[in-house]
């Protein structure tokens, strides 16, 4: 077997301020020809930097190469001019890089985008080919990525095709000079969790059908089970474990590998923690809510019609519950967390907190000191230029505190979420995600709420972080009684997480009950397709996940013009 | 992501004000500009004690040393009555600075208030007002100023509300473009959850972060309003003689170009002193605050 990609004693350090950082300390790894090969850690860890070594786009300065090599099919790739390097690029080595919508000209169409790479490699390479023979070319290779009207994609403009589509042609573009290597950064995890499957299968597909070696970057364990023959875990610039991917699943040695594995939240098996809530009082009621949005366009941006984001929802919230709505992006779950909170008014239907409308006091003190939110992301929630005490002091300002009692208040709250007192002082920037998020619960609860709304409260956090920041949830709602409505994507930890869900489709409810029967007897064919797409960290949840036949999974998913794997 | 929050890394300790620091005191323009700012703004304060003849300053005439070319007793000459025109350009500098506080003063605040409301509320408020900041823009400003201040009579104070009436407006449209962007951030609808009130949102929420693009705008700013300034003086309609003034100075100064080339250059090169350090200021801050205008 031939060694395509290996990377020996790599150490890469950055200078920025005067100060030199160590990004990667000795990394040693390497690729063989038709090997699926992931490279796992959390945010910060140095994935993308050795990506970004190996591929040349390294921005240097800051960044160095300080000792070690990388050598492509026998080539020592950081002694190559840069001519030489460039030649490789597409050809031996392509990437498919995270974001499918940031990775292309939003002005130019897909034809423009393929067509570029392909002519400039043709230049690079001594090529001639006429623009007919090129088209060809990238038909058949839209073809490879399942994308059955090749025509129709080449026309369009990236926004007007689907995320699951723009990934596809991304795919498709790395695959255009029939590289050896292809280089995955976190793909599909910015799309939802069944297209992400489709995805993966795809990339499985074609590294068998192309002859490629993969190496696959992520964070996510049930992707890298899904998706390598082995595996090395990055931890702090180091590569801490190495191994088949049997064993680091199986029998992970380092103190760091194992860590991960727990802390991923299970799906199904005997590890699974089931929450034992049954209430007695009901706290939020949904009855028959619609949401329409206004659709406009046209000259002078008139009203053309209604877009319905929520459809005729009921949902029955009871006091302690803590209450998961699951669903993909555009289900309409933050649209009914909006309207939980007062910020938008339903279109039909009421929704009532112990048996009150909302209607009736959303603005006042008394229904602040009801219901609190707590968002997804610490970086947008959090004002980058106020200082923590700041932005705690504002619930308390507005619901009557005087400035004495605001001090107090804001050291308990600290406590309570576990920052030290001198956190008070500093700005968003100086902490880490989770603790940000830790600062977003207690401006949360600041004002003593009842209850919580919680959008993807861990969405944005890596995956130790978030096991820390789901056990500071179940503290508070313990000592205070809390009842919390989580709006989340990721039902494995909504399994361990919550009482009862509900499941939302397009607009609608199709399922809700309690967690253990949704998950164990899902009875919606589409919570069933949800279930099974979901990548697990174990061949036991993989055995136990509901299966779905693929007409089934079909009607319910409506993928357009995409070919089947 | 970002390569700088490796928990075990020695980078800790820099807060972003020192890092900005760094970025600005490794930027050599942005140090020439500081440099030149303040000591144009050290001889403007300083002017009666650094003036070689301070009487110059006034209506002083000495008709056996007029047009006197650039000597040791003189460096920059004399001009058409015998006054030194070194100590007209330190004077002239008061001026100019009282002209740039006095309009920046009124402008800046005005503006900012007018965009935090437009891009805050929307809806009406937003369209009177951006509509009429669109008015206003159109308005060529050198022949609106010219207008207000011959309807007013020429002097530094009317001067100062000519160009404040047009000053504003580029303010507005700034702040009402960062609020914008902000309003899709998740602390502003935070802050409503809380029960902040419109006041509170407006100058606690969203203000603190247009600070940095404002200090750029501001820095920019100074420069242009001096030669707007000095082109109405230039054109008889600013300052008027004998209260010294960079525009008048090279206006009369023109009249004798170019055999008593001084009177006209010396404070033509002043001008451009004082507008370079601006520049050259706000263009180090905005690298160092890392703001887009």
């Amino acid at each position: 077997m031939r060694r395509l990609l290996d990377i020996k004693d790599l150490s890469v350090g950055f200078t920025a301020y005067g100060q030199t950082r160590q990004v990667l300390r000795n990394v040693n790894m390497h690729l063989d020809e038709g090997e699926r090969v992931s490279l796992i850690g959390q945010s910060g860890s140095g994935k993308t930097v050795t990506m970004r070594t190996i591929i040349g786009t390294l921005p240097m300065p800051p960044g160095r190469v300080e000792s070690g090599t990388i050598h492509y099919d026998g080539r020592s790739l950081l002694d190559l001019d840069a001519q030489d390097r460039n030649r490789l690029k597409g050809t031996g080595i392509s990437i498919v890089l995270q974001d499918p919508m940031l990775s292309f000209n939003p002005v130019l169409t897909i034809r423009r985008q393929m067509d570029d790479i392909v002519r400039y490699s043709d230049i690079r390479l001594g090529r001639k080919r006429s623009k007919a023979d090129r088209e060809a070319h990238l038909i058949e290779t839209l073809q490879k990525v399942r994308l059955a009207d090749g025509m129709r994609v080449l026309e369009s403009y990236p926004m007007m095709l689907s995320g699951g589509m723009r990934q596809r042609v991304l795919i498709g573009m790395a695959l255009l000079n029939k590289p050896k290597v292809l280089i995955a950064d976190e793909p599909g995890t910015a799309l939802d969790v069944t297209t992400q499957d489709e995805i993966l299968a795809l990339l499985n597909a074609l590294v068998e059908e192309e002859r490629l070696s993969l190496l696959l970057i992520t964070h996510n364990l049930g992707v890298v089970r899904k998706m390598a023959d082995r595996v090395y875990v990055m931890e702090h610039g180091r590569i801490v474990e190495t191994g088949t991917r049997d064993t680091i699943f199986d029998a992970p040695k380092h103190a760091y590998t194992r860590k991960l594995m727990e802390a991923v939240p299970p799906l199904y098996g005997a590890k699974v923690k089931t929450l034992q809530h049954e209430g007695s009082t009901t706290t939020i009621e949904v009855s028959h809510v619609s949401k329409d949005f206004e659709k406009k366009g046209g000259l002078f941006n008139r009203k053309t019609g209604n877009f319905r984001a929520v459809n005729d929802v009921s949902l029955c919230i009871q006091q302690g519950d803590i209450f998961g709505i699951a669903g993909e992006s555009g289900s309409g779950k933050t649209t009914i967390a909006k309207m939980i909170l007062g910020l938008s008014k339903p279109t039909e239907g009421q929704i009532k907190i112990d048996g009150q409308p909302i209607s009736d006091f959303a603005g006042t003190q008394e229904f602040r000191k009801r219901i609190q939110i707590v968002y997804q992301n610490p970086g947008s929630s959090l004002n980058p230029r106020r200082s923590i005490a700041d932005q705690l002091a504002v619930p308390l300002k507005f619901t009557g505190y005087s400035s004495a009692a605001i001090k107090t208040r804001i050291g308990e709250l600290l406590e309570l979420v576990d920052l030290p007192q001198t956190y008070s002082g500093m700005y968003p920037h100086e902490l880490s995600g989770g603790q940000k998020q830790r600062v977003a619960i207690a401006r949360a609860i600041s004002v003593s709420p009842q209850i919580l709304v919680l959008d993807e409260p861990t969405s944005a956090l890596d995956v130790l972080v978030q096991s820390t920041v789901i056990d500071l949830l179940h503290r508070l709602r313990r000592e205070f009684d809390l009842t919390y409505v989580f709006i989340s994507h990721d039902l494995s930890l909504m399994r361990n997480f919550c009482n009862r869900v509900a499941v939302m489709l397009r607009g609608n409810v199709v399922e809700t009950g309690n967690v253990a029967d949704i998950f164990d007897a899902p009875a919606h064919a589409y919570t069933r397709a949800l279930l099974s797409a979901i990548p697990v960290v174990s061949a036991e949840e993989e055995a136990l996940k509901p299966k779905i036949k693929k007409q089934e999974r079909d009607e319910v998913l409506a993928s357009s013009s995409v070919l089947e794997v | 992501m970002s390569l700088l929050d490796d928990p075990d890394a020695p980078m800790r300790g820099l807060s972003s004000r020192q890092m900005a620091f760094y970025r600005f005191s490794r930027n050599p323009l942005a140090m020439i500009g500081a440099f030149i700012v303040l000591s144009v703004a050290l001889a403007a304060i300083f002017a009666p004690l650094l003036a070689p003849s301070p009487e110059s300053a006034g209506a002083f005439v000495d008709f056996r040393n007029r047009h006197v070319a650039p000597s040791w007793d003189h460096p920059m000459g004399t001009d058409n009555v015998g006054r030194d025109v070194l100590t007209r350009v330190i004077f002239g500098y008061r001026v100019s600075l009282m002209l740039v506080v006095g309009v920046l003063g009124v402008a800046v605040p005005f503006g900012i208030v007018l965009g935090l409301m437009a891009g805050y509320f929307g809806g009406w408020t937003e369209t009177i007002i951006m509509r009429f900041t669109d008015v206003m823009l159109a308005l060529p400003p050198l022949v609106m100023a010219l207008a207000i201040t011959a309807v007013l009579s020429p002097n530094l104070f009317n001067a100062m509300i000519a160009i404040t009436l047009l000053w504003w407006t580029w303010h507005t449209r700034l702040i009402y473009r960062i609020v914008k962007a902000q309003m899709n951030e998740d602390y502003v609808e935070a802050a409503r959850v809380a029960g902040a009130s419109h006041a509170h949102i407006l100058f606690y929420e969203l203000l603190p972060n247009c600070f940095s693009a404002i200090a750029v705008k501001i820095s920019l700013d100074a420069g242009f309003v001096i030669l707007f300034g000095a082109s109405l003086s230039f054109l008889g309609l600013g300052i008027q003689p004998p209260t010294p003034d960079l525009g008048t100075m090279v206006a009369t100064g023109s009249e004798y170009m170019p055999e008593m080339w001084w009177q006209a250059v010396m404070p033509g090169l002043a001008i451009l002193y004082a507008i370079l350090g601006f520049n050259l200021l706000g263009d180090g801050l905005r690298d160092m605050l890392d703001v887009e205008l």
